[in-house]
């Protein structure tokens, strides 16, 4: 009986196309998240070369003065991109795996852009996240919703309730061969997605493995909710596309708006207002109300003479600092106003499975916005330690000769992430039980 | 003849309000509409707010500077901050992709800052409620939700037979059942274009350009002739299902492939086949070709090596010392003029491959009218990447003439002994910095929508002839069965 029902189910062509379709977008979304990774891969090759260059013509230029110098460098930070983050690209195509800044003022350069085409992004990218959270629900309403209606409204389901001893162990079969199918499906893509990204078979893997299942399990359980209605074919593929517009484009639009506009970030203007002003003021001002401060944060460079009559980089690495010093309270309220944004939404995902296993898969692929927060943070240590190295040798003159520049190769954070297996799976599996136990119940009446 | 076509219309109209499911549905789009206007408002009101106050306060900063060498102003600079435009309440478009804070100094072309996105957790991914967004994406399903069975149900329950019978002809119905669906959309398109009216034009103090009325009467005119194409697919879809499911599971997949999967797909491809520059080639492209012409931070570049001989040769002296006016300003304007140039070379050649890459999405038009009217309603909403490249130009402009404004000032009154931008023996009078215009953001005309946009006017006349030319050919061809 269940293999009838399976070859009844595979004999058909709008299954089989629908499968097809399925799989081939699938495939195509891991090649685009493949696309992603090699460009970001070139990206971060390209940056070491020009790296490599700009520092040698400098280093010509100017090769009495170490001050003058690196007033030009440039040093790059890369946030390496794993292999599974081409399975959710997440923030990494807004948000710039590569910094590369000078030791002046850090908050002037830390936010500058990538090259990016803005009409990408509005789009999206057809990543595998995408294929599973958009495209999989589809399937599942469209082989389920009319697993009872079908069979009502062609007359045959008198003869299935007088053949079967049990209807709703019938219906059930029926339900779960269709699931298996399509679940059969993801899991192919899925292990495909090893040798065509490159995706090493570790806890990330497996928790990406165990996010779709889960996910895939919350609309098998909403589409048999509505099965388990018994009402007409065409309303229950009404609600099914009314419930799957509410959770996929309505709720979290609406979750966006509302924290785009509870939640603005005047903090970024402020901040970069406030370090213009903290470093260009003190050109008018006595040296001692730059120097002051300057040894107050770094008492170890009191040993230093600041020549007062004359232009001396002591002075000038100083008034950088400044930008960097007056304008830290605003940097860190904005910091933590991003952090709030970040929890608020994590909250509001709880209840929306869409959106939590967006969220889930971007933490997984580390393309989340909180791996770019921690990423900035690799680049404020990164910045302090190129100003530690660099500050003594400046202002003793270092000659600029006698420093190893090739060791200067752009450098890698290395920004360490857990899977949280509870708060990944959990929600997704309670609104699984919560609406299965509710079909049951609807069920166990016919 | 018109008369037939109204009643069957009005018969349709009847009949939909007597559905309670469309009831639920117009009411709860109704009130997403309400949250849409509501928070389109508000967020336009907050951005404009912040940043109208962070460029007086920049503004502030830069008049308040003490008397100073003109070239410490130079990289003093000053900010632009993109406002939004007021038809923005109504189409968000690419807002929270672009960017909004640029810093303007001289010698270097900054990045424009500070998107929405860059702060967005990844929810963005999913959309935003917008006014545009319920008329492009909820409403066409509604449309759909309507007409699946415009046709395909008289025919299953043998009514259509009859009336073909009775002497109507496929026309006739045709017609009228699509007037039914449309009269029955515009119960929610008319209030929803009298709220827009009022958030663009009743918020601005009564003084809304003939620029912006002209752009609104646009977008109602489209928004029009794009529900209408939903309307005329709905009922010629049903007119050719056998059953009124085969009609709603087609409606629904033309639904999905217009508004979820087309899109994306022909912005993937177009991304995938025309690659971006790294950051890092792209500005080490530009230092090479400034290196070639002519490096003013280079000590032995023979371009300005040149130039001062001739400038030495010309005043007919033997250092830069004895010239009558300030040579280091001089360098500084001509390094910034061919940094400029080359830096606006290697940039539009940039944005020409932006442009191939969207190719793809704007020709896909002619397959999806989605498309026409997304692009046409950004642009006529200046929050597309024409308006923002417009706001671009206009701050590298004003940097530009900014930067060359305190090189002429130097050049003017800083005595060639000055020993750098330092030097606080050789300064200028604070009354200088006044004088430098505030930035000012112009409004882009709405001219430059039909230049970058007639690829979508010209998708919704093809639109329009296409199913005008189906109507005709179906009401020949179509049977009762």
């Amino acid at each position: 009986m269940t293999h009838l029902a399976f070859y009844n189910l595979i004999r058909s062509n709008s299954v089989k196309i629908g499968l097809l379709f399925l799989f081939l977008t699938g495939v195509i979304s891991l090649f685009i998240g493949k696309q992603f990774i090699q460009k970001q891969k070139q990206n971060i090759a390209d940056t070491a070369i020009y790296q490599e260059e700009h520092i040698t013509q400098n280093v010509k230029f100017h090769k009495d003065d170490m001050g003058l110098l690196l007033y030009y460098l440039k040093f790059s930070l890369v946030n390496e991109v794993p292999a599974i983050s081409g399975l959710s690209i997440g923030q990494r195509d807004v948000n710039s795996s590569i910094k590369s800044v000078t030791i002046r003022g850090l908050e002037g350069q830390k936010h500058d852009t990538d090259l990016n085409n803005p009409y990408n992004s509005l789009l999206g990218s057809l990543d595998f996240s995408f294929v599973l959270i958009f495209l999989f629900p589809l399937l599942i309403i469209a082989f389920t919703y009319n697993i009872i209606s079908e069979e009502k409204e062609s007359g045959t389901w008198s003869m299935v309730a007088v053949q079967s001893k049990s209807l709703f162990k019938h219906i059930l079969k029926l339900f779960l061969i269709r699931i298996a199918l399509i679940l059969a499906v993801l899991l192919l893509i899925l292990f495909l997605a090893i040798p065509i990204l490159g995706i090493p078979i570790n806890v990330d893997f497996w928790a990406i493995i165990a996010t779709s299942v889960s996910y895939l399990l919350v609309w098998s359980g909403i589409c048999f909710w509505v099965v388990s209605l018994q009402r007409s074919s065409n309303f229950s593929a009404v609600v099914l596309l009314a419930v799957w517009i509410l959770l996929i484009i309505i709720l979290p639009a609406a979750a966006n708006n509302y924290l785009v506009n509870k939640y603005p970030v005047p903090e970024a203007l402020e901040t970069t207002l406030k370090q213009r002003k903290g470093y260009h003021e003190k050109w008018d001002m006595p040296k001692e109300a730059t120097m002051d401060k300057f040894f107050a944060h770094y008492p170890q460079y009191k040993k230093y003479p600041v020549p007062k009559d004359k232009f001396s980089w002591l002075w000038y690495y100083g008034m950088q600092q400044m930008s960097d010093d007056e304008s830290l309270e605003s940097s860190k309220t904005m910091k933590e106003k991003i952090k709030l944004r970040e929890k608020v939404s994590q909250a509001i995902s709880l209840v929306i499975p869409t959106m939590h296993a967006q969220l889930t898969f971007n933490q997984i692929a580390q393309s989340d916005l909180n791996n770019h927060i921690l990423f900035l943070d690799h680049l404020d240590k990164y910045h302090e330690e190129l100003r530690l190295y660099f500050y003594p040798k400046i202002f003793e003159n270092y000659p600029v000769k006698n420093e190893n520049w090739k060791e200067f190769k752009p450098k890698y954070a290395s920004i360490t992430h857990t899977v949280n297996w509870t708060n990944s799976i959990l929600p997704l599996i309670l609104i699984t039980v919560i609406i299965s136990l509710i079909s049951f119940f609807n069920l166990r009446r016919i | 003849m018109m008369n037939s076509e109204i009643l069957v219309a009005k018969l349709f109209w009847k009949a939909a309000f007597k559905n309670k499911g469309v009831f639920l549905l117009t009411f709860f789009i109704g009130l997403l509409m309400v949250y849409a206007a509501y928070s389109g408002r508000k967020n336009f009101k907050t951005q404009n707010e912040i940043r109208a106050k962070y460029q007086s306060e920049a503004r502030k900063d830069w008049v308040d500077n003490p008397n100073k060498h003109p070239h410490r102003m130079a990289h003093y600079g000053h900010f632009a901050f993109r406002p939004k435009a007021p038809l923005s309440v109504f189409d968000f478009g690419m807002e929270s992709f672009l960017g909004n804070t640029i810093f303007l100094e001289a010698h270097k072309q900054n990045t424009v800052n500070f998107s929405e996105a860059s702060f967005s957790t990844g929810m963005l991914r999913f959309g935003e409620i917008s006014i545009a967004m319920i008329l492009q994406v909820l409403l066409p399903l509604l449309i759909f939700f309507l007409g699946f069975g415009a046709i395909a149900t008289e025919r299953q329950n043998g009514t259509l037979k009859m009336l073909l019978i009775q002497g109507l002809k496929w026309r006739t119905l045709i017609l009228g059942k699509s007037m039914g669906i449309i009269a029955v959309i515009m119960t929610l398109f008319i209030p929803i274009v009298l709220t827009t009216i009022f958030l663009c034009t009743g918020f601005q103090d009564m003084n809304t350009s003939t620029d912006e009325l002209l752009r609104l009467f646009f977008i109602i005119v489209f928004y029009f002739i794009y529900l209408v194409i939903f309307c005329v697919i709905a009922v010629l879809i049903s007119a050719i299902s056998k059953t009124s499911k085969t009609s709603l599971v087609s409606l629904i997949g033309i639904w999905l492939m217009f508004i979820i999967i087309i899109p994306r797909i022909s912005q993937a491809l177009g991304a995938s086949i025309y690659s971006i520059p790294s950051k890092a080639k792209f500005e080490s492209a530009i230092g090479e070709a400034i290196a070639k012409v002519g490096d003013s931070h280079n000590p032995d570049d023979p371009h300005y090596k040149a130039l001062k001989d001739s400038l030495l040769a010309v005043y007919n002296v033997d250092s830069v010392k004895q010239l009558p006016f300030n040579y280091s300003g001089y360098q500084m304007k001509e390094g910034e003029k061919i940094s400029t140039n080359i830096y606006n070379q290697h940039y539009s050649q940039l944005l020409d491959i932006y442009y191939k890459q969207n190719v793809f999405s704007r020709v896909i038009s002619f397959l999806n009218p989605f498309m026409a009217v997304k692009n046409l309603s950004m642009a006529l909403s200046s929050t597309d990447f024409s308006s923002f490249l417009n706001f671009q130009k206009q701050a590298e402009n004003y940097r530009y003439d900014l930067a060359q404004e305190m090189n002429n000032l130097q050049i003017k009154h800083i005595s060639n002994e000055a020993k750098g931008s330092s030097d606080k023996n050789h300064i200028l009078d604070k009354k200088h910095w006044e004088e430098v215009e505030e930035f000012k953001y112009k409004p882009t005309s709405i001219s430059l929508v039909f230049k970058s946009e007639w690829m979508s006017f010209a998708a919704f006349l093809f639109w329009i002839g296409l199913l005008v030319f189906l109507i005709h050919k179906f009401s020949k061809t179509l049977k009762a069965i």
